[in-house]
């Protein structure tokens, strides 16, 4: 690994500082560290400056009302641990639960998936299904951003520089799960994951689907034909042939083109079944 | 920056290590500075937890740490387990159901166990440990015996 130098500034001004002693490139944040390491290691990247978040004041769990607020340092294990998480959330602890182990949660951080953008986060899906929002502070102050907005493609975001991921908020409970299909359970990628997730408040449905480079996408045509209320069988079949037939898919060295399809198709009818199944009222 | 002294607890100890590089991680100051060899690197890039230690008694992939995230920090190895009452059980358990054919993956596999101990309590059954231990690679696929060894550490589990 080339010689870098480490810093780990106790205040979120002194970060913000940190961001911009260099151009962009010179510098790398440091969340978890678990994804970072490969980029340091493997000569992607050859900053002159680590800048650790592990000192700033964001490792926090916050539910005020419906409002989910998750810090951005927290390890994505601290949050899978609430207790609350499984009933307000289940589809984003199913999420949680398929990145890496319990080792890499340990470390791991909902800011640094979201900062790193990988195309086959098992994290950015739920998150467009939830609608979570992502709260950005920076040298002109603080602003908010959907995750549509912020994840621009493969490994890029709408980050400026100098700016942070402060905290990523979920506006209400959803009923919603996540599936997905991969060779090995632990520590492996994604060939498809679909989440799911009816909205109380509007009665709409959403649909993401990631493990499709450049990134996660929501499926509107697909959410349209779920309907308002409770999808009947051949409504929910109909939307899991469009959403398979609607994306734009491609064949790598993961999976091909043909069998990512089917998977999108079995995927999104057994996650909408899933969502159902878990709530009496949408039955 | 120049390499930097920091502070450890190993194993109960308190450690000072050295001139450590910021680059430097955890995996490497374990085995070559503290000289700790139970410790085993595998794939190097976490998928294979043959690296696992304890920092603040929560199990973490060595290799993907920089020694200096943990500064300050009581990290626990494979050769702190026996003086645990928690690790010590799970090397029990290991040590009667013969749970290692060449052992490259056992330190791994018994530290992270005795994390999940301690971070689940008693609550956890043999199926989510089991589940939990998913990312430990033995590359002998010695898992059946592996999974007698927690089975035995869950004694009231049907």
């Amino acid at each position: 690994m080339p010689p870098f130098d480490f810093v780990t500034p106790s205040s979120v001004d002194a970060a913000i500082a940190e961001l911009r002693t260099g151009a962009p490139g010179e510098v790398t944040v440091l969340a978890g560290g678990t994804d970072v390491m490969f980029d340091l290691d493997g000569g992607k990247s050859a900053p002159r400056r680590v800048v650790s978040l592990r000192r700033l004041p964001w490792r926090t769990v916050d539910w005020n009302g419906p409002v989910l607020t998750v810090g951005s340092t927290l390890p994505l294990r601290s949050l899978e641990r609430d207790p609350e998480l499984p009933r307000q959330h289940p589809g984003l602890l199913q999420a949680i639960r398929a990145v890496g182990s319990v080792q890499l949660r340990h470390r791991a951080t909902l800011g640094g998936n979201l900062g790193r953008a990988a195309p086959a986060s098992d994290l950015i899906p739920v998150l467009l299904a939830l609608d979570a929002e992502v709260d950005v502070v920076g040298p002109t102050g603080a602003r908010s951003l959907s995750v549509d907005q912020f994840i621009r493609g493969a490994r890029s975001t709408a980050l400026a520089s100098g700016e942070l991921i402060r905290s990523v908020r979920f506006p209400e409970p959803r009923p919603s799960a996540y599936l997905w299909q991969r060779v090995r359970p632990a520590n492996d990628i994604s060939q498809i994951a679909v989440a799911a997730a009816y909205s109380p408040s509007d009665h709409r449905w959403r649909l993401a689907v990631g493990g499709i480079p450049p990134r996660a996408s929501r499926v509107p045509e697909a959410e349209e034909m779920l309907g308002t209320a409770t999808p009947t069988e051949a409504a929910t079949r109909a939307a899991a042939e469009r959403a398979a037939r609607h994306l734009t898919i491609v064949t790598d060295r993961r999976a091909s083109e043909e069998y990512r399809r089917h998977l999108v198709e079995t995927l999104v009818e057994r996650a909408v079944r899933a969502v159902m199944v878990s709530r009496p009222e949408l039955r | 920056m120049t390499p930097t002294s920091l502070a450890l607890t190993v194993n109960g100890k308190p450690r000072a290590v050295e001139d450590v590089p910021a680059s430097e991680r955890l995996l490497d100051t374990v085995r070559w500075r503290l000289g700790l060899k139970g410790t085993k690197e595998g794939c190097r890039s976490g998928d294979c937890g043959a690296c696992t230690v304890l920092v603040d008694g929560v199990s973490m992939l060595s290799c993907l740490t920089l020694t200096h995230e943990v500064e300050g920090t009581s990290l626990t190895t494979i050769e702190g387990m026996a003086d645990d009452p928690v690790g010590r059980e799970v090397q029990n358990a290991f040590e009667r159901a013969g749970a290692l054919q060449c052992g490259y993956c056992t330190p791994g596999f018994v530290v992270a166990l005795a994390g999940l101990l301690r971070e689940r309590g008693r609550s956890a059954t043999v199926d989510e440990l089991l589940s939990d231990l998913g990312g430990n690679l033995c590359r002998c696929t010695g898992y059946l015996s592996i999974a007698r060894a927690v089975a035995l550490l869950r004694p009231e589990a049907p």
